[in-house]
């Protein structure tokens, strides 16, 4: 017997995922369902993604998600009442859509540590991120190299090894012999960042006379960027090439090489390092002075990108780290990376020198020049803490010595600081603060977990003066 | 003169491939099927006597390019892992096939492969009628036993909308369409096993 077409439309409703609000059905489906004409700011604002705005949630959930893994040790903080506001309207939605504003507030406030039901919420929305099954990533490899995974590769693991920016790592290696990581790209989230974002921006206009206009602005565009950087495989296969040759054997540490005539913007296919991360080598209980040359050599290769390379490594999650079995350590992921233009670089350059000097009178000139503090009495608060967030993130490189990075106290400190800064809604100041904070606060928590004792003035001057930059 | 099976099969032939040729480099809608006829050496009304209609032709390519996705998903079934993977797999092998076909769909998906058409042609109804079997024969395979009507109307529904999506679909190499399979299918699959735990009631219920 066929089922009637009001049979069909209830089913095809069940079908639905339940935490879709809106039916992710292609149109002609979708306007059988004569849906009721959307009247509040927020169902509108739900209407506006398209099918793949889930994944595009799901990517960035994923990505903050990846910053709190492990990270038991640290303390959590309480969510503030509009937090609380914002995760009940993500929850119900339970899609990004709109919330992708949310998420940005949520960078620029709390870089790198969350309450507890936020993170929770992450988890559960994490898991919505769908990974490709081997038909699926077929199609995926034939429409972006041209033929099936099995005749381009000598040999093809079909399960996946590790999850990568929407996408998944594959084992394969090339008809010449060598053993390759093969990263693909869950297909169209590039196109639907970008018009998501342009939609997003639309809906937002209404809000542009808003105090926080100007802020939250910022913190989209450093999301979109980001976002769009991290989706297109051919820029990080450049970055690759472009990093991979500053690093030489006797600094024992390793970027892989791109096999571009396997790489498309949806494919990287690069060496493979075979190594374990940050968790599984902490496990093994290594000796102080192992973990103390992993933390040089991290701290080395970051130097190394921005002295020589004129690079700010914007990713900085322990998933981007191998710590290999000879003691050598492997970046292996270069999905976001910031060049340093030559104005930026001049700038960098001063502040730098006015930072390493450790006089407090330097250290408020350059918060100054950096987040343009004036003399109004206003800014005085702001100023203080700049200063003291400043002084806290400097102190390993103007103090003589080795520094240890494993002290709890300090750590909280660096954390109370930040967390004032945001709670205070204090602009960062340069456009690229939240990338250069981010960065600070992956390397210090990194840092922290191996309990590392080093000197980080000894080789910041190192790199700087191998290139020319002088003590 | 008797016009024997063989020289029938032969002009039918003949038809469908003109109608390929003149489909791929002037659209469907430009050509007319006196066209047809002229290219594939016949009378016009000679092609009556094999196709109703220019949707008829059409619908002979689809199921042509069908039959053939069918012979390719057999050679690589048992490689997948999961009815999911398979049921992707199999549209996707179809998607291939019918690539050509791609900007002419439009007219079928809107009258004889409608999910709610009511009266369909013959090529139509055995190109529906196989692809269900073999959707039907996989969730089989993969212990989800047999799919009742709603289900495979269901499935059709959804698959239909897959297809709608890809004859427009501007992404480059159409892998929103991929991304779309992905989420059908699995939405297919998710009510179907939310079906089967409905249906099955739980130890100790009557």
């Amino acid at each position: 017997m066929t089922p009637s077409l009001a049979d069909l439309l209830r089913e095809l409703m069940r079908a639905l995922p339940n935490d879709t609000e809106a039916p992710s059905l292609p149109e002609p489906l979708a306007a059988v369902a004569l849906r009721p004409l959307p009247v509040g700011r927020w169902q509108r604002l739900s209407l506006l993604g398209t099918l793949q705005a889930k994944i595009a949630a799901a990517y960035a959930f994923y990505w903050i998600r990846s910053w709190f893994q492990n990270a038991e040790d640290w303390e959590r903080l309480r969510a503030a009442v509009h937090w609380r506001t914002a995760l009940r309207l993500l929850d119900s939605m339970g899609y990004l859509r709109g919330a992708v504003m949310k998420v940005g507030q949520t960078l620029a406030s709390f870089p790198d540590i969350v309450p507890r039901e936020f993170v929770e919420t992450l988890d559960r929305l994490y898991f919505d991120a769908p990974p490709m099954h081997w038909s699926l990533l077929r199609e995926m490899v034939r429409n972006e190299l041209g033929d099936d995974p099995e005749n381009i590769f000598a040999s093809f693991d079909r399960r996946a090894f590790a999850a990568a920016s929407l996408g998944q790592v594959h084992r394969a290696r090339l008809t010449t012999g060598e053993d390759v990581a093969v990263k693909i790209q869950y297909p169209s989230i590039a196109r639907t960042i970008h018009a998501d974002f342009g939609n997003l921006y639309l809906c937002l206009l209404p809000g542009r006379l808003a105090k926080e206009w100007e802020q939250h602005k910022k913190v989209l565009d450093d999301l979109r960027m980001r976002l769009e950087q991290e989706t297109d495989y051919q820029a990080e296969g450049r970055f690759l090439a472009k990093v991979r040759p500053l690093f030489h054997d006797q600094d024992g540490i390793v970027v892989p090489r791109v096999y571009p005539q396997h790489s498309t913007a949806k494919v990287l296919t690069m060496e493979r390092v075979e190594g374990v991360h940050l968790d599984q080598y902490l496990a093994s209980n290594p000796p102080q002075e192992q973990r103390d040359e992993f933390a040089r050599k991290i701290l080395r290769a970051l130097y190394r990108m921005a002295y020589a390379g004129r690079l700010l490594y914007a990713d900085l999650h322990p998933g981007n780290f191998l710590f290999l079995n000879d003691g050598r350590l492997g970046v292996i992921d270069f999905g976001f990376m910031l060049p340093i233009d030559d104005e930026l670089w001049t700038l960098f350059q001063r502040i730098e020198r006015a930072l390493r000097t450790g006089r407090r009178d330097d250290r408020i000139a350059a918060v100054k020049e950096w987040a343009w503090i004036t003399e109004d009495p206003a800014d005085t608060e702001r100023l203080r803490l700049c200063e003291e967030y400043t002084a806290w993130a400097w102190r390993s490189r103007y103090e003589e010595g080795p520094f240890d990075f494993g002290d709890e106290g300090d750590f909280r400190r660096g954390i109370e600081l930040l967390t004032e800064l945001a709670m205070r809604h204090y602009s960062p100041g340069r456009p690229c603060t939240g990338v250069i904070l981010r960065m600070d606060f992956g390397v210090r928590s990194l840092l922290y977990r191996l309990q590392a004792r080093i000197d980080t003035r000894a080789i910041a001057k190192e790199e700087a003066k191998s290139h020319g930059l002088g003590p | 003169m008797r016009v024997t099976a063989e020289t029938k099969a032969a002009t039918r032939e003949q038809i469908v491939d003109a109608a390929r040729r003149l489909f791929a480099a002037n659209g469907f809608g430009a050509t007319t099927t006196r066209a047809i006829a002229r290219a594939a050496g016949i009378a016009a009304g000679t092609l009556f006597n094999y196709f109703a209609t220019k949707d008829a032709i059409l619908a002979c390519l689809a199921a042509d390019a069908a039959a053939a996705a069918q012979l390719e998903f057999e050679k690589m079934t048992g490689q997948a892992d999961s009815f999911e993977e398979d049921l992707f797999g199999y549209v996707a092998v179809g998607l291939r096939k019918l690539k050509p076909l791609r900007k002419h769909l439009t007219v079928l998906l809107e009258t004889a492969l409608c999910p709610l058409a009511a009266t369909t042609a013959d090529e139509v109804q055995s190109l529906r009628l196989a692809h269900l079997e073999t959707v039907a024969c996989l969730a089989r395979k993969h212990h989800l036993g047999e799919l009742p009507p709603m289900a495979l109307q269901l499935y059709w529904t959804l698959y239909m909308g897959v297809l709608m999506f890809w004859v427009t679909d501007g992404s480059p190499k159409q892998e929103d369409t991929l991304a779309l399979l992905d989420h059908s299918v699995a939405m297919f699959v998710g009510w179907l096993r939310r079906e089967g735990k409905r249906e099955t009631p739980a130890e100790g219920e009557p």
